[in-house]
């Protein structure tokens, strides 16, 4: 039965990890550090406290924090252990050693200690550009959080859930670590968990799991899959500790996989941001995958004590070189970061007084012993700087050699500390400590960047084309007054007593279909009559007139076709000749042109919508050909009196369901839903509906 | 004719009732609203109050049955057959107008003019209600 048999493999763990922490405990007692002891048995409480609270909890965010708390008590636990078993096999060494050969010299120097802080932790993402613009489908969300180990400090981060609208991870903890070597390895992980609702199955028999992935489909059920896998409760990958010792239970609940590692040492560091690189292992097809770009950006900064304490103080007594060989001065010195500071009594360095003066104790000093002072019998140190090329000697002496022997030995171990602290003794990075965590304050979920950048631009194109336009009719208009108008504005001609005898729905036509073929759209004949004299297209007004009369009917008669080539050659012999149009601004024109010519005059109280509107009703109307005549036929007249209006409206053009301002026959279906989608969704638009 | 949206208001208003006409497969009333809480208020030439986003009669049709019933156009709609006018979308309103199942409406309408008789009656004191 696969089920007895889960339980027995239960079964068989628990004891093992029963036993793996009795050995532990005789490890601890033998080595008589009990301080280890007692930080694992702290975490193994703090996991199983997370364990429950995973089983028990029912809200997502509260299993994805449970489930961090549990991965980081985990890999403590590992640490812990293996520094136990480190500990406990340099102990057997060292009797082994001590008992095979002497001692060795003893006087290898160690290295001070120091604090290494690292924060502001970013790591960029890496999403196609698709997944950021077309933003379709279903949001992939998934939980990340930074474990961060240094010796056997092991510091979490805050969780952070990551979707596709952020640009980069930010964690904002700053983490100190106290007790670091200057050859520490600071090895930073990512973790991370899908958010999805479906996956936190439990232990789901085989058979309905692959029955469900099947059904699920091949994307989400391999994810199933993959998050049910028994490779999903494997340990924590810290360090090589063998799986078996104190495996993690497996518990129903999120699970986090590592994404993504880094190691970082004393090259790392420095005093501002850094990029780094990131070792991703997991691959596209698992269920916590993250575009990572493959870097992390980070301030890492490091405090070795010999710049932040007081390495060696004492009495001295200083004599500048070349002195008077008897004005020693007495100082009280202390030894400070990268300067021996003296001052004249002790109580100064409390009482945070300026020394009296200050020699640079540095990577460039040397110093060394003098031959014996015949007069004490003591050593006197001797410091040499170079300061801007003249090279400052300073002479120590003590009251008594082991005093002597003492300042010597701090200033060797001072050097040795800057040999090996390196760039960290140039300056102190400063390092501030991390406040109380205060909870965070419940920021708004955050909006894809590109939706954050503003474009501050009030003016839309259309106004000001139709403002240019406008002007440009203003100045036709003048220049019409005066005689002289290109001949296209005979086209919007609405009183023309000669068009009169011309049946209006041609022109409209003309206008109508002008949008659609706008290389014939100039000079057709519509009365150049009324504009004798056309300024500088004078002499194609005659030709115009001339063709005119010949093609008078044409528009009417040809339905499809377009005037003749007299036209054409008018067209195409005019000095300046019209560029063709676009679709918009043909409409715009004639219904501006329209406007100005209101039908009866009298002040033009259009309860048909703004211009801007009536640009997109022409653009679908003319674009089709069945309804254009008289469509197109009010949009000229969008203006026109009221009559005309319901004249179109009695002759039965009821259309209950429309909701333009327009009234026009009942357009065919899919017309009126993308005009209607069209005109809803222009927020410029002020709807009227007919009912 | 302002008003807060929830608080209440306090307007003359008039009762209109009109029969839908039936033309051909259509059922039409003749008149033509704009305004809605999805539409911007700014635009809307009747009303007092440019942030109003109530409904607004915005056109009558001559011989229509809306102009037979006495609407007027610039008449704010605040109900219709006692569902709520003066804070919907405007297709909800189109929608509760078009009803077809309904063959009459009774809108509560209200204007700027019956406000300024009713002040006007109000202030002959010889006046009959």
């Amino acid at each position: 039965m696969p089920v007895d048999k889960f339980a027995n493999m239960e079964e068989k763990l628990w004891i093992l990890e029963d036993l793996n922490m009795m050995y532990i405990r005789q490890i601890a007692l033998s080595l008589q550090d009990s301080d280890i002891q007692k930080k694992i048995d702290h975490e193994i409480r703090m996991r199983d406290g997370a364990c429950k609270l995973l089983a028990a909890c029912s809200q997502r965010d509260q299993a994805l924090e449970a489930a961090k708390s549990l991965q980081t008590c985990s890999t403590r636990i590992m640490a812990y252990m293996s520094e136990l078993q480190r500990m406990k096999e340099a102990q057997v060494m060292q009797k082994v050693t001590r008992r095979s050969s002497d001692a060795g010299p003893m006087d290898d120097r160690l290295p001070c200690k120091g604090k290494v802080a690292i924060s502001d932790l970013r790591i960029p993402l890496m999403w196609k550009d698709t997944e950021y613009f077309k933003n379709k489908g279903e949001l992939h969300r998934c939980a990340v959080f930074c474990l961060l180990q240094l010796g056997g400090e092991i510091f979490d981060t805050d969780m952070v859930i990551v979707d596709r609208t952020l640009t980069d991870i930010c964690f904002d903890n700053a983490i100190v670590f106290t007790d670091a070597s200057p050859g520490f390895e600071l090895r930073v992980e990512l973790y991370s968990c899908c958010s999805e609702d479906d996956y936190s199955a439990g232990s789901t028999p085989r058979k309905l799991a692959s029955k469900l992935s099947s059904s699920l489909g091949r994307s989400s059920g391999k994810k199933l899959r993959a998050s049910m896998e028994p490779g999903a409760c494997s340990p924590v990958s810290n360090g090589g500790a063998s799986p078996l010792l104190l495996p993690v239970p497996s518990v129903p609940g999120p699970k986090y996989h590592l994404l993504a590692h880094t190691t970082l040492s004393l090259s790392h560091v420095q005093d501002s941001f850094r990029t780094h690189d990131l070792t991703i292992s997991g691959n596209e097809e698992c269920s916590y995958w993250l575009p990572l770009y493959g870097s992390v950006c980070c301030r890492l900064a490091a405090q070795p004590l010999c710049m932040t304490q007081q390495m060696m103080s004492g009495c001295l007594k200083v004599k500048q070189c070349g002195a008077d060989p008897q004005s020693w001065t007495k100082v009280h010195a202390a030894l400070k970061g990268s300067s021996l500071f003296c001052y004249h009594r002790q109580e100064d360095v409390e009482a945070n007084v300026e020394p009296a003066f200050t020699i640079a104790i540095n990577k460039e000093t040397r110093i060394r012993a003098s031959e014996k002072d015949p007069q004490s019998k003591v050593q006197n140190i001797c410091v040499s700087n170079q300061y801007g090329g003249e090279e400052v000697t300073h002479t120590l002496t003590t009251d008594s050699r082991e005093d002597t022997h003492r300042w010597m030995e701090a200033f060797w171990q001072h050097f040795y500390d800057m040999s090996q602290w390196k760039q960290c003794c140039d300056d102190l990075m400063k390092i501030e400590l991390p406040s109380p965590r205060k909870p965070a304050p419940a920021t708004p979920k955050q909006g894809s960047l590109y939706h954050e950048m503003v474009i501050e631009s009030s003016d839309d194109l259309s106004s000001t084309v139709s403002d240019i336009l406008a002007r440009r009719l203003q100045e036709l208009e003048l220049r019409s007054q005066l005689g002289t108008s290109p001949t296209w504005m005979s086209l919007f001609e609405e009183d023309n007593p000669k068009s009169a005898g011309r049946p209006s729905p041609c022109t409209s036509r003309l206008s109508g279909r002008s949008p659609r073929t706008p290389h014939r759209f100039p000079r057709s004949p519509v009365s150049p009559h009324r504009c004798p004299q056309l300024g500088l297209l004078s002499s194609d007004v005659s030709l115009t007139s001339d063709s005119d009369s010949q093609c008078s009917t044409s528009p009417c008669s040809h339905h499809h076709n377009w005037p003749e080539p007299s036209n054409f050659s008018l067209s195409s012999s005019s000095p300046s000749r019209l560029r063709p149009r676009t679709l918009s601004l043909d409409a715009k024109l004639s219904t501006l042109r329209g406007r100005g010519y209101g039908g009866g005059g009298g002040t033009f109280q259009c309860p048909c919508q703004p211009p801007p509107s009536s640009l997109l009703v022409p653009i679908p109307i003319s674009s089709c050909s069945p309804r254009s005549q008289r469509s197109t036929q009010t949009t000229l007249s969008c203006s026109s009196s009221t009559s005309s209006n319901s004249s179109s409206n009695s002759e039965g053009s009821h259309s209950p369901e429309s909701s333009e301002g327009l009234p026009f026959s009942r357009p065919s279906p899919a017309r009126r839903s993308l005009r209607n989608l069209r005109a809803r969704l222009d927020p410029r638009n002020w709807l009227q509906s007919q009912v | 004719m302002s008003f807060v949206p929830g608080q209440p208001m306090c307007v003359v208003a008039q009762q209109i009732e009109i029969k839908k006409l039936r033309q051909g497969d259509h059922l039409i009333l003749g008149f033509s609203i704009g305004g809605g809480i999805d539409q911007d208020p700014g635009q809307n030439p009747f009303s007092e109050d440019k942030t109003d986003k109530g409904i607004y009669v915005t056109r009558i049709t001559p011989g229509g049955p809306a102009e037979a019933a006495n609407l007027m156009m610039g008449d704010k709609i605040l109900q219709v057959n006692g569902w709520d006018m003066t804070m919907v979308p405007h297709d909800k309103a189109r929608k509760r107008l078009t009803n077809k199942k309904e063959d009459v409406v009774r809108l509560l309408v209200t204007r700027k003019t019956l406000e300024e008789a009713v002040k006007h009656s109000m202030g002959y004191p010889n006046q009959c209600h």
